[in-house]
């Protein structure tokens, strides 16, 4: 008992240590940064597809403006509308258009970035194209088996995005001709999945899985599949032969102003682009400097 | 002596009470502890029924609760199908997971050795810690890819959900248990060992019936988890809207469609739906609790 009540007093000790150590350490973070000219707090929120893009710029925004704060949350592109229209937020990210009754309400759109969304298999899927009509009979249920396919003799798992996604959104647009008023239905039994995330690695564990992703989303694990034989690349979704590309939108209630207006600045800085943006997606720049 | 009985006599004896009684105050605080759980359960009961209504009334009750179409993008809100997953995922999960707590019970109750018995305590007692998001991870990483290994499905869907529950319910249900057995008084046992019977005889014959009451509700209580798992188990029963009769395919329970939806769910129908969703989840668990609450007390005087 005694050796136990020591040792508790030594791991009180070193915690001790830790925190005074750490504590100095983040003061002496705190003074490097300059005062930076923003203050105040910008309510950030939206679209998952942008969450993790977002919350990165608004880490390096607040370590350049110590005085400001900005909170980014998710919760789909609707939402994030929304609470826009309902001022809870300064700005909504959308991975989607605004559409309807939105368009009156005055926002205003600043597009951040583009965007391109693969198609996804597993690795070990042998089929590498697939052209419109076999997308369509895959996502819609018509098609059940990777044979026909000019795969394995497996069923085919179909993922999709759940109701809230503007991914989901923009892929039953574009590839499956949805519209609102004729809505086309996804496969009742395909698995929903609520972020990029879920999908990669649900498709990147299971060998007859087929889904849809963020072209941030595509990484080894998983292989991106042409569309009518055409590669989902920057290139070919500029010149519009890839179908399923869209723009990245913060949108805000009239003119931004003070420190909401410097964040959408940052976002759309060239450094920021450069460096951050153009990991996941593709410069704005760059697409509209064509 | 049910509680109800005790709050109304509480009530009672509030305005009888003397004002310098010491009682009083204590009682007080007491009642109003109580009063705090029943108001609770009426105001959720209250708002989820009121929101739930432009639902009902738009959309009508039959197209609403016994209806399996759902759809949001062409206005279809049949939530049949995800009444009929929560139902299959809990009863699955009572299935499986019931006789292996209750075993579990007697086993540390009656049978191991009080050091392993010890221990495997210990085993439950951090299983029932383990948060759900946790255990839901572990089933996506390694239950699901094993099912899909043995079964060449997916591998998501209601077995899956089904095993999850079973981890999750096993603490509840084996503790619970475990108490009852052990608030058995000890001369059941040497009578029973007396006349002759054996171990087996014993604990089959004469402990787990002289239990049953508290075997129930420590399944009854098991049942509630497994109802209002939602974390868990949207990760791995795939999610999709359809409903399922096949073991292994995809669907959704009405707890996982709610949180997959409410994201988005503007307000009106899409959002009411979601409430209705509830609304039927509260009424599920009180008709099983009910049900099974009659079920004990039939059983009672002919034991």
């Amino acid at each position: 008992m005694r050796t136990l009540a020591s040792f508790k007093r030594l791991i009180a000790v070193v915690l001790g240590v830790l925190a005074l150590a750490s504590s100095v350490l983040l003061a002496g973070c705190g003074k490097q940064v300059t005062n930076g000219t923003y203050t105040g707090r910008v309510r950030v929120s939206g679209s998952t597809t942008l969450l993790s893009l977002i919350q990165e710029a608004s880490v390096q925004f607040m370590d350049r403006n110590p005085r400001s704060r900005v909170d980014v949350q998710g919760g789909g592109s609707s939402a994030g509308i929304t609470q826009l229209q309902s001022h809870i937020v300064n700005i909504a990210d959308s991975s989607r258009e605004l559409q309807g009754n939105e368009l009156a309400m005055g926002f205003v759109d600043h597009k951040i970035a583009f965007d391109i969304i693969a198609i996804i298999v597993n690795p070990k899927n042998p089929v590498r194209n697939l052209n419109s009509a076999q997308i369509k009979a895959i996502f819609t249920g018509k098609v059940n088996n990777w044979k026909t396919l000019g795969g394995f003799d497996k069923e085919i798992v179909v993922v999709v995005r759940d109701q809230a996604s503007g991914t989901r959104e923009v892929f039953d647009q574009k590839a499956l001709g949805s519209t609102k008023e004729h809505p086309v239905e996804s496969k009742p039994s395909a698995i929903e999945g609520t972020s990029n995330g879920y999908v990669q690695e649900t498709v990147a564990t299971t060998d007859n899985a087929i889904g849809y992703v963020s072209y941030g989303f595509v990484d080894k694990t998983v292989r991106a599949i042409r569309v009518n034989n055409v590669s989902p690349v920057v290139s070919s979704a500029l010149d519009g032969s890839y179908p399923m590309a869209r723009w990245l939108h913060m949108f805000t209630k009239g003119e931004p102003t003070g420190a909401t207006k410097g964040f959408i600045d940052f976002v759309l800085s060239p450094t920021f682009q450069r460096k951050v943006v153009a990991q996941e997606y593709i410069e704005v720049r760059r697409v509209l400097n064509r | 002596m049910s509680s109800s009985d005790g709050g109304i006599k509480t009530a009672i004896s509030l305005k009888s009470a003397r004002f310098a009684d010491g009682e009083y105050w204590v009682r007080l605080v007491m009642f109003a502890c109580a009063s705090v759980a029943i108001f609770a359960i009426l105001l959720i009961f209250v708002f989820v029924l009121r929101e739930s209504l432009p639902a009902i009334r738009q959309l009508g009750v039959g197209n609403l609760f016994f209806s399996a179409h759902y759809n949001p993008q062409t206005q279809n809100y049949g939530m049949l199908g995800f009444i009929w997953g929560t139902i299959f995922t809990t009863f699955g999960a009572m299935i499986i997971g019931a006789p292996l707590a209750i075993g579990t019970a007697v086993f540390l109750d009656q049978v191991a050795p009080e050091r392993i018995s010890r221990l495997v305590r210990r085993g439950i007692e951090l299983l029932a810690g383990i948060p759900s998001v946790v255990i839901g991870w572990f089933g996506l990483i390694l239950l699901v890819p094993f099912l899909r290994a043995v079964t060449g499905t997916s591998g998501f869907g209601v077995f899956a959900a089904v095993l999850v529950l079973v981890v999750m319910v096993l603490p509840t249900i084996t503790t619970l248990s475990a108490e009852t057995l052990k608030s058995l008084p000890g001369e059941l046992k040497e009578a029973s060992a007396a006349m002759g019977a054996t171990r087996w005889q014993t604990i089959y014959k004469v402990l787990l019936p002289s239990a049953r009451e508290g075997l129930l509700i420590a399944t009854i209580l098991g049942m509630g988890r497994a109802i209002g798992e939602t974390m868990a188990v949207q990760m791995v029963i795939g999610n999709a809207r359809a409903g399922t009769f096949s073991l292994f395919g995809t669907t959704s329970t009405l707890t996982t469609r709610i949180v997959t939806d409410m994201a988005e769910a503007p307000s009106g129908p899409p959002r009411s739906a979601l409430f209705a969703m509830g609304l039927v989840l509260l009424l599920l668990a009180m008709i099983l609790i009910v049900v099974i609450r009659l079920i004990s007390r039939e059983r009672r005087p002919g034991r």
